[in-house]
């Protein structure tokens, strides 16, 4: 059962949440089937890296995923669903894309971390903020407009100010980065592709990706 | 300086046109950088830029004079794009073609949900912003199918917009915009101008849109689409092909402005996978294009993303038909599949103008330069041309100084 519901989801079949659903009403285990939706997860991701997937299915992907956690996350026993790293994740200032970040997100909730979410056209003092009061290993911009390379280094500097900076790592993302971004910046990494980018998250704080 | 002026503009326009027709210019020519920069290099605010026309008109004679370039293309874009109201008003081609841009003072008339301007929903000193949204809702293809235009004319817009909610209001709304096509028709004649005067063409450009992108940026929104291509396929494929005629009849209407070049920005082209750009995506696109050129448009296609995937595809159309604009995709691989049947157009990426050395600007421009140059056909231009507006005003030079190098 697990593995057909794994294989729909990699697949694109919608049926999986309905599968899903009947797996848990069947007495399955929730943190089996999360742990098989992360694999699909991850199933896509390396086909999008791959160049065999492209975002539709990415975001078709990230769909059937965040349906069927709706009802799966409320029945795992707390503490059961282990986090790997807490991320604090922003779209940049005056930018509105929302798209790619919040398929990262996904991407980067299936393979364990917890994300605070802060939105998009994100100010950087309200990066600071998050990371006073989240204590996060890492905090992820997207950017999808060239005045969010402006925006990306002063919310690199205004951590630095607040002595934050050594306290994080800081990994951007989306349409508009490369690497003479990534220096301009300040940033510790950079991709403008989630698998990947998720990847590098897990080096960033010390597992492999 | 008089006949100089012509003659540069004349100059400018053969170097184009040679590129434009695959031939070998007497130098590769060069699209300037527009966007934020330039009210900032004036010292304006973005409210003061998009709702002062005296203002955008002065500060963008002063840009284009201090940065020569051969088409400063980008610094035509005065609003934000408006295409799902120029097929509402596409059985009306006098009107039609002044909506493809939505300015400042248009959106304070409509009232509409679909873009944040300066002074308005934001700051005084953010860019203007198209957000979108869902206007329409998945159980509604049928009628969109039926009759585009009434859909969107008289369901679609008077939910986007809320000062067109009732007749009564969508009156005064009208007569309002009236007056602001007015006022945007005047301040294009005056941009001309002021083009004509610093020695450039004073080259007419219209506008279509791929099918697919108008559902996804005006009706559905950009996920709801994805979504829906594979939930109702049949529906979204005879959606788009229901559009192709008042799009197209749009963009003709842009002859009588003595345009002979359509632009047409392209939005989910990377987000689809060949198998899905060809089913949904490229036909009624493709469709589009052909019917232009056949009534004597080239067409420029602005192939936002990475393109790569696609790219046989182009190939598809009749030789010469235009120019493909890129943005990510690799311009020396794209000339490579394109040369003798396609003019290249991108190669600068907006990064390094913003984040890098003018010696690192002359060392990319020399180096790209030696790969596309041979043969001629391609225009150098940045691969997004909206710079923000901390662009240091020595790389802009330095791109010029290269192009006069290298080009
Ligand atoms: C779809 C789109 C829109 C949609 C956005 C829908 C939405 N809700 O997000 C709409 C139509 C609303 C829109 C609006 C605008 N847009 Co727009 N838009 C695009 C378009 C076509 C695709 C962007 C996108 O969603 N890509 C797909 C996503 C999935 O890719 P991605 O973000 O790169 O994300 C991937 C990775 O980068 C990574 N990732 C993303 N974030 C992060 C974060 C981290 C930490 C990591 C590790 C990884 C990661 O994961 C994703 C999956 O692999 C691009 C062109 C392009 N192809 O880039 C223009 C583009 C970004 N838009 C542009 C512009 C100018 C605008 C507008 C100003 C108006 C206009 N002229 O259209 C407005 C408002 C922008 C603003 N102020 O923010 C320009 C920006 C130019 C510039 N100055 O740099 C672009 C580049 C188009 C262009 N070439 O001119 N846009």
């Amino acid at each position: 059962m697990l593995e057909e519901i794994l294989n729909s989801i990699v697949e694109m079949d919608e049926e999986a949440v309905e599968k899903a659903r009947k797996y848990l009403d069947e007495g399955g285990e929730p943190q089996k089937l999360l742990e098989a939706c992360r694999d699909a997860m991850g199933e896509i991701g390396a086909r999008f890296e791959k160049g065999e997937y492209f975002l539709s299915e990415l975001i078709l992907g990230g769909e059937i995923f965040r349906q069927i956690m709706d009802f799966t996350l409320p029945k795992l026993k707390s503490g059961a669903a282990k986090k790997i790293g807490k991320m604090v994740l922003g779209t940049v200032k005056e930018d509105v894309h929302n798209i790619g970040k919040d398929i990262f997100k996904v991407f980067a909730e299936a393979s364990g971390f917890e994300v605070v979410d802060l939105g998009v056209d994100t100010p950087e003092e309200k990066f600071v903020e998050a990371v006073k009061e989240h204590k996060p290993d890492i905090v992820g911009m997207s950017c999808l407009i060239t005045a969010g390379v402006t925006s990306m280094k002063k919310t690199v500097d205004k951590l630095k100010e607040a002595g934050l900076r050594d306290s994080v790592k800081i990994i951007i993302g989306g349409g508009r980065v490369d690497e003479t971004v990534k220096e301009f910046t300040g940033a510790d990494a950079w991709s403008d592709d989630a698998a990947k980018g998720v990847r590098l998250c897990k080096q960033l704080i010390g597992l492999e990706g | 300086m008089a006949c100089c002026v012509k003659e540069l503009a004349e100059k400018r326009m053969a170097r184009l046109m040679a590129a434009m027709n695959l031939e070998e210019p007497d130098r590769v020519p060069l699209v300037g950088v527009g966007g934020d920069v330039i009210p900032a290099y004036s010292g304006l605010t973005m409210e003061e830029y998009y709702f002062d026309t005296e203002k955008m008109v002065k500060a963008i004679e002063k840009f284009i004079k201090d940065f020569p370039c051969d088409w400063p293309f980008a610094a035509l874009i005065a609003g934000l794009d408006g295409r799902v109201f120029n097929v509402a008003f596409s059985e009306y081609p006098d009107l039609s073609i002044n909506l493809t841009f939505i300015t400042g003072p248009m959106h304070k008339v409509l009232g509409d949900k679909y873009y944040r301007y300066p002074g308005m929903e934001i700051s005084v000193d953010s860019s203007p912003q198209f957000i979108g949204g869902t206007f329409m809702e998945a159980d509604e293809y049928d009628k969109l199918i039926a009759d585009p235009v009434k859909f969107i004319a008289e369901t679609v817009l008077p939910r986007a917009c809320r000062n067109l909610e009732n007749p009564r209001q969508a009156m005064a709304t009208m007569m309002r915009l009236g007056r602001e096509i007015d006022n945007f028709n005047a301040l294009m004649g005056q941009i001309v101008g002021k083009m004509v005067e610093n020695g450039y063409p004073a080259m007419a450009v219209g506008g279509a849109y791929a099918p697919l992108d108008l559902i996804g940026d005006f009706l559905r929104g950009v996920e709801n689409v994805l979504l829906d291509l594979r939930r109702y396929p049949e529906k979204v494929k005879a959606a788009t092909e229901a559009l192709v005629e008042p799009i197209t009849n749009y963009a003709l209407a842009h002859k009588s402005m003595g345009a002979n070049l359509a632009f047409i920005p392209l939005h989910l082209n990377e987000y689809l996978s060949p198998k899905l750009y060809k089913e949904f995506y490229w036909p009624t696109l493709k469709e589009i294009i052909e019917r232009l050129v056949k009534e004597g448009f080239k067409v420029m296609v602005f192939f936002e993303g990475k393109h790569d995937p696609h790219l046989e595809t182009i190939l598809e159309l009749p030789k010469g038909w235009g120019i493909a604009y890129f943005e990510k995709t690799d311009v020396v691989k794209a000339k490579e599949v394109l040369k003798g049947h396609t003019c290249v157009m991108g190669g600068l990426p907006m990064s390094l103008i913003v984040g890098g050395t003018p010696e690192q600007i002359d060392e990319h421009v020399k180096n790209l330069l030696e790969k596309v140059k041979p043969g001629g056909g391609f225009i150098l231009a940045p691969g997004v041309s909206t710079a923000p507006r901390e662009t240091p005003a020595e790389n802009i030079k330095a791109l010029a100084e290269a192009v006069e190098k290298y080009g």
